[in-house]
């Protein structure tokens, strides 16, 4: 018998979580350990900051669902790491804190066999003075309740709007090295095209604002893609959209100060400026937990799996842009010092970023980090529990299943605007997601057959029938597994 | 403000009926390069 434990419910928790129990029988446990108790389908989160979908509809309690399939479930936080277990615990475990009911604030050891950290990224506000979702009107997408928030500053702003006052919208990355770009791109789409709804859009100047040295960088140092039988650059796809749409953009800016109003960033020319917003929606710095780790007697081996995010099978050798390869990057996503741990989506450090790292002329370095979204999370955590799955069922450690960022294909589909006839989307897919100049060395690392863009209604309601599909398969029904991370 | 996509592109881009074509369109397309399969990248390493 075998006991596995996730840490983490989020996309990558609960797909490893569910593959587990779905292809282990009962005489193995599977355990998840989260904080949360609701699954969140965060790529709608953008839907629910422009009020055109309640919260309600992107989650759903997990309790009740892990009863009934028969996987443990702990409401409690991770704190520490004993990979070897301690002087009184043989086993290895990890030691959590439940935050609720009876037993909140009580610490448990949790053992286990095999350990999957889907922990994911902190949302790092603290890293940007001033940068708290709800206050100096700015606001997150990165959660439900900061997208509630976000639509309640954004429609008070339209209400100013329709009584006559002029409005400045600012949305985009919020901190020097953040990520998820693709995010905030949507959801500037999305307000631009609520304000047009609301007929208000002559009052507002929509900025957007980012880290990027190109628009249509998206942390993946931008792409050469097929757009309607041409080879365009993303940036010249974004510029298109962006004119197109009016919004203005900054580029280079690193955001490191937020005051009432006006968000204070330092451009690649080292100057540091000012941008005045009456609505800004800003994606904070991603990071680690910060969890420490003991060995047996209890001396401090955070550096053997921390490094930030969880140490995997990735090559952390420092090295210059021009000697980066997709061979750095992890393909099982197993911690080397200890074996039965590993670290999908989110949560394992990447061994460097993506976008060609940039410093300004104070030597701050400005350029965004690597993007792990939701569909790699997916593939990766599927991987690492078939992995296990086939090491308890084969008795030895089987490492078949592999997935590199570097041979994996994404989708990114952004929506432009909701509404079945009204809406709008832009469809990116890129392959693979890491640029391998080895392989395709005249594309800018991609394959042109697989990467490509689309703009229209369709992508709405591609992403609208993604949404619906995924919310099915994260609960589990009938033939969930028949559709693909 | 400067119009880069036409009125007929945007009209395309709009029409329910084109639209749903090339839903079916994307659809198969990413599943195909997302279901289609990933792996390593060091299997060629000596």
């Amino acid at each position: 018998m075998s006991k596995i434990v996730i840490l983490g419910a989020g996309i990558s928790g609960h797909v490893a979580a569910s593959h587990l129990r779905r292809k282990l029988s009962k005489q193995h446990e599977v355990i998840v350990v989260s904080p949360n108790s609701n699954y969140q389908w965060i790529p709608s989160n953008i839907w629910v900051g422009i009020g055109r979908m309640k919260s309600e509809k992107i989650l759903f309690p997990l309790a009740p669902l892990y009863k009934r399939k028969g996987i443990g479930y702990k409401q409690a936080k991770a704190i520490s790491f004993f990979p070897e277990g301690d002087k009184n615990e043989e086993k290895p475990y990890v030691l959590a804190e439940y935050i609720i009911g009876d037993k909140k604030g009580q610490h448990e050891k949790v053992t286990y066999d095999y350990l999957i950290n889907a922990t994911g990224p902190k949302l790092n506000f603290e890293a940007t003075e001033g940068l708290i979702p709800g206050q100096n009107k700015t606001y997150s997408v990165c959660t439900y309740t900061h997208a509630d928030h976000a639509w309640e500053g954004l429609s008070e702003v339209i209400q100013q709007m329709k009584q006559g006052k002029k409005a400045k919208i600012l949305i985009g990355t919020g901190h020097a090295k953040a990520t998820c770009q693709g995010a905030a791109f949507e959801y500037i789409l999305n307000v631009e095209q609520e304000l047009r709804k609301h007929k208000v859009r002559d009052m507002a100047e929509v900025t957007w604002i980012s880290n990027e040295y190109q628009l249509g960088d998206f942390g993946m140092d931008g792409m050469l893609l097929s757009y309607k039988g041409m080879t365009l650059k993303s940036h010249e796809m974004v510029e298109m959209i962006f004119e197109d749409r009016d919004i203005k953009w900054i580029l280079g800016a690193g955001v490191n100060k937020v005051k009432d109003g006006i968000a204070y960033y330092e451009n690649l020319d080292g100057e540091i400026k000012g941008e005045v917003y009456d609505f800004a929606m800003l994606i904070p710095a991603f990071s680690g937990h910060g969890f420490k780790a003991y060995d047996k007697n209890e001396n401090d081996i955070t550096e053997k799996l921390f490094k930030g995010f969880m140490i995997v099978d990735a090559d952390y050798t420092p090295k210059p842009y021009e000697e980066w390869s997709v061979r750095d990057w992890p393909e099982t996503y197993q911690n080397p010092s200890y074996r039965n741990i590993f670290a999908p989506g989110i949560a394992f450090a990447p061994p460097h970023a993506i976008s060609k790292p940039r410093k300004s002329k104070n030597e701050t370095p400005i350029f965004p980090s690597p993007p792990r979204t939701g569909m790699p999370s997916g593939i990766t955590a599927k991987l690492v529990a078939d992995n296990i799955i086939d090491s308890i069922k084969n008795g030895k450690e089987s490492l078949h299943h592999k997935g590199s960022l570097g041979n994996m294909g994404a989708a990114c589909i952004a929506s432009a605007g909701f509404g079945m006839t009204k809406g709008s989307g832009v469809s990116i897919t890129t392959y693979p997601i890491v640029p391998d100049y080895e392989k395709y060395p005249k594309t800018q690392g991609r394959k042109l057959s697989k990467t490509f863009g689309e703009i229209g209604l369709a992508g709405h309601w591609l992403k609208l029938a993604l949404h619906h599909a995924f919310i099915y398969k994260a609960k589990m029904k009938p033939l969930w597994w028949l559709i693909p991370e | 403000m400067t119009q880069r996509i036409s009125k007929y592109q945007k009209f395309k881009m709009m029409n329910p009926i084109i639209q749903f074509f090339k839903f079916i369109y994307l659809s198969i397309k990413i599943m195909i390069i997302v279901a289609g399969g990933h792996g390593g990248t060091r299997e060629n390493i000596k």
